[in-house]
């Protein structure tokens, strides 16, 4: 074998012309191979690592809850993190965010402009790694960007030296902002400024920086509740899916309901039930209903209740009087209480007659969401009909779970579907990048495409070369080729000699095109683009082109070069091994 | 081991021509001889030379190197055969431009599956043994036309063969270089008993061969025996020409 490839390599050498010519066009396609490669991988890491970790993360959870102005928010934080630290490895998860953000007027110093405010959680513990790419990314080089999280300075805040310029204001100056909490109501807050990026990155060039639990406040969420939930996986192209489709499963909601105490003349515990308002829902209400007294329409009114008829007798209920209910929300200490009217009094099995009030939904939710009962120990307390119930069809849930979608397109029309819909509960998505930042991931299809063609061009650059070259070599060295069958070679060894030849020299020249490629790296990365309002300009990594090469990806392009290489050569190399040895020693040139 | 040739009969298509190059020839060629084939060019002299070799396949008629039957062996055990029991040289040294003499001389017994060191070792000595020992690291091109021949009587003798097949091995040298290449080989072959066949139109190769068939067109029509030195008339063998088509 050393033999061998001795003799391979002496050949190389003795036609060195050619040769060279060959290897380096080998050389300058696996460049190109290389260095597309690396480029396909760069982008997609600002994809997937930079991107699409600040605009949408991997996995997002969304909330909308209210009819007109979609609210997105969860009463329950502690309980969306629960399900997600019990569904997702933790060796999976990189971190988990809560999604704030709101545009506003922001007046500085005479000037004023638009700012979209981003909530950031300081409070929390993210891994060294990722506490210095943030670092990295907010490269704040006035102020500090741990004073973000000082509670003696009111609402303090980051932003870029652009947005500073364009407020007209310094370090420790006032912002005053404007801005709608999530409720819709005009607000105005003042926020310090403590410090400025050199921002690169066009996203955050626009972006004043809060701490989370700052603009929380000021968008009215309450401490217990959260916005839209983003998560940031360690590998997301593998696990995003899977974790999506875990979650939904987790968050399957259970029935709604609100135990309380109904008084009216006298005091008794009651168990409020939805009715939804579809017409399926109200369909399957007028058909199971029995009603002692009322009618029907008025039952399935927006603005009463219906209560069963041996509750209404104990505490004197009787259409048209008002009620009184109340009940322990899950985070307050105080009783939350509410009036309302009984629009009719319905029969049925004992237990429903004597617990329940059905409510319509749109009532309901507006209760329970406002004041969240909880449903977790109030579930002993309260009477739920039996899933065999005609009506547990018809009755309200928690939250609407919307079904899982694979793509932008079907995510948007199961949008639409939702909004005819009129869902009175609140409605929680639960979603990949894939349907949320789908544009985003079609750039991995066009850089798919620049590598294909990559690969075309050093497929046909080798093809070309190697089977041209091959002849030559073997037109020129045929009576050679006689000569060392005559001396009693094998065929099979003949045609190894003119493959490993090649091989050899796809081998140094996949070499030179590595150490080439990432000579022309480093160069095209030495060039500093500005693109300030060219959308392209995310493909960038701090106004530079981001390479990414990987030992693997570079071993397994060197592989599948060499293997190509190999496989083109075996069938020149096999004709001259199967010329005849006596034909061959005749031929002179 | 004996070469024995019955009623061979050797046919090239040109040009979808057939072209008769050998026609009809019967001979034996015993152990130890030193014989020569003479013939103008053309007569089929490389032909006969390649069908005993291996390197070709006759279209008709027999052929025997031993107890092997050539016909019978496929490709495989053909290049066993000249590996093993046949030598090669060639009017035009046919040596391997990018090896070293020593490396030349090796190279067969690489593919005998000899170990280097033995390899190393029995190269130089037959290489020393015809002459060259002081150029065993010198490629062909630095090497003179009767020094490459010697290398090439080397790379033929180095695998202790039986046979040697040389096909006008002197045509290209110069009368001096060609007669002492010519003792070089008749040296060898009384020494280590090697059939030696060499094909030739050189008048004095002929002078030297102990044994002279002489090719016209394909077919022998002298056949003579020489013993030390001296002639000794050999009936001449006359074939009816058939045609083969
Ligand atoms: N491969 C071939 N194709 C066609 N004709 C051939 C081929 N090889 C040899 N011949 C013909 O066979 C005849 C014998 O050739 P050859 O054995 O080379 O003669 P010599 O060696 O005596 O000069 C010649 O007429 C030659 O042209
Ligand atoms: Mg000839």
């Amino acid at each position: 074998m050393k033999f061998l490839l001795t003799i391979s390599l002496r050949n190389l050498l003795r036609q060195k012309r050619r040769n060279i010519f060959l290897g380096s066009a080998m050389a300058f396609g696996v460049m190109i191979l290389i260095t597309a490669n690396s480029f396909s991988h760069g982008v997609s890491d600002i994809m997937f690592n930079k991107l699409i970790v600040y605009m949408t993360g991997h996995v997002g959870i969304t909330f909308n809850e209210g009819t007109g102005r979609r609210i997105p928010i969860f009463r329950d934080k502690e309980r969306i993190l629960k399900v997600i630290q019990n569904n997702i490895k933790k060796d999976e998860i990189a971190d988990v965010d809560e999604a704030i953000g709101m545009f506003c007027r922001a007046i500085g110093n005479g000037k004023a402009d638009n700012v979209v405010v981003v909530g950031i959680d300081m409070s929390k513990q993210v891994s060294e790694e990722l506490e210095k790419e943030y670092m990295e990314s907010f490269n704040v080089v006035e102020g500090s960007y741990d004073d973000l999280a000082r509670d003696d300075i009111e609402n303090p805040v980051l932003l870029s030296r652009q947005k500073a310029e364009s407020l007209n204001v310094k370090r420790n100056d006032v912002i005053r902002i404007r801005f709608q909490n999530v409720y819709g109501q005009d607000m105005a807050a003042r926020a310090v400024v403590v410090g400025l990026m050199a921002n690169d990155n066009l996203f955050m060039q626009g972006v004043l920086f809060v701490e989370l639990k700052n603009i929380k406040k000021m968008m009215g969420y309450r401490p217990q509740e959260c916005g839209n939930i983003q998560i940031i996986l360690k590998n997301p192209v593998r696990d995003a899916v899977k974790t999506a489709d875990r979650l939904h499963e987790a968050l399957n909601p259970g029935p709604a309901f609100i135990a309380g105490t109904v008084r009216g003349a006298a005091k008794a515990g009651v168990t409020i039930l939805p009715f939804m308002a579809d017409n399926d829902s109200k369909r399957i209400m007028r058909e199971s209903f029995k009603l002692a007294s009322g009618r029907l329409d008025d039952v399935l009114a927006k603005d009463g209740v219906m209560i069963g008829r041996r509750l209404a007798g104990l505490i004197g209920a009787y259409p048209g009087s008002k009620i009184s209910i109340s009940f322990k929300p899950r985070f307050a200490d105080k009783d939350a209480s509410f009036t309302c009217k009984v629009n009719g009094i319905f029969t049925g099995p004992p237990d429903e007659e004597e617990k329940l009030i059905y409510m319509h939904e749109s009532l309901f939710y507006k209760y329970f969401y406002s004041n969240l009962p909880d449903i977790i120990k109030d579930k002993d307390k309260a009477y739920i009909p039996p899933d065999d119930s005609p009506f547990s069809k018809a009755l309200g849930t928690e939250w609407v779970l919307l079904d899982r979608t694979a793509t932008t397109d079907d995510a948007t029309k199961k949008e639409a579907q939702i909004a005819k819909k009129k869902i009175k509960a609140m409605t929680m998505d639960v979603n990949t990048m894939y349907e949320t930042a789908s544009d985003v991931l079609k750039l991995e299809g066009v850089l798919n495409l620049v590598t294909l063609i990559a690969v075309l061009i050093l497929f046909f650059i080798i093809v070309l070369g190697v089977i041209n070259t091959l002849r030559m070599s073997i037109r020129e060295r045929t009576r050679e080729i006689g000569t060392i069958r005559a001396i009693g070679m094998q065929k099979r060894d003949v045609r190894s000699i003119f493959i490993l030849e090649t091989v050899s020299l796809t081998f140094f020249a996949s070499i030179c095109g590595v150490v080439l490629a990432f000579i022309v790296m480093e160069l095209l990365s030495l060039i500093k683009f500005n693109v300030v309002d060219n959308p392209m300009g995310i493909l960038l990594l701090n106004q530079r082109l981001h390479f990414l090469p990987t030992i693997s990806g570079i071993i397994f392009n060197i592989l599948f070069i060499i293997l190509i290489a190999a496989a083109t050569a075996y069938f020149p190399s096999r004709r001259a091994a199967a010329m005849s040895a006596a034909d061959a020693l005749r031929h002179y040139e | 081991m004996q070469i024995s040739i019955k009623n061979l009969y050797k046919n090239y298509q040109l040009n979808g021509l057939e072209v008769p190059a050998i026609r009809g020839i019967d001979l034996t060629i015993k152990k130890g001889e030193f014989s020569a084939i003479a013939g103008p060019s053309g007569s089929g002299k490389t032909t006969l030379l390649n069908i005993i070799g291996g390197l070709d396949r006759p279209t008709a008629g027999e052929i025997r190197v031993g107890n092997d039957d050539l016909n019978k062996l496929n490709q495989k055990e053909l290049s066993d055969l000249r590996l093993h029991r046949i030598g090669f040289i060639f009017q035009a040294y046919n040596l391997i431009p990018v090896l070293t003499a020593l490396e030349n001389v090796e190279y067969v017994l690489l593919l005998q599956g000899v170990l280097k060191e033995e390899r190393t070792t029995r190269s130089t000595r037959i290489l020393e043994e015809v002459g060259l020992g002081e150029y065993i690291n010198r490629f062909p091109k630095e090497l003179s036309g009767g020094q490459q021949q010697r290398v090439a009587v080397a790379r033929a003798i180095v695998s202790e063969p039986e046979i040697i097949l040389a096909d006008e091995p002197t045509a290209n040298l110069d009368q001096k270089t060609g007669a002492l290449l010519l003792d070089l080989m008749h040296d060898l072959n009384h020494k280590k008993n090697i059939t030696f066949l060499f094909s030739t139109h050189d008048q004095m190769v002929m002078e030297k061969a102990r044994r002279l068939v002489y090719l016209t067109d394909g077919t022998s029509n002298s056949d003579t025996f020489r013993g030390h030195g001296h002639f000794k008339d050999n009936k001449i063998k006359k074939k009816s020409k058939k045609k083969s088509n």
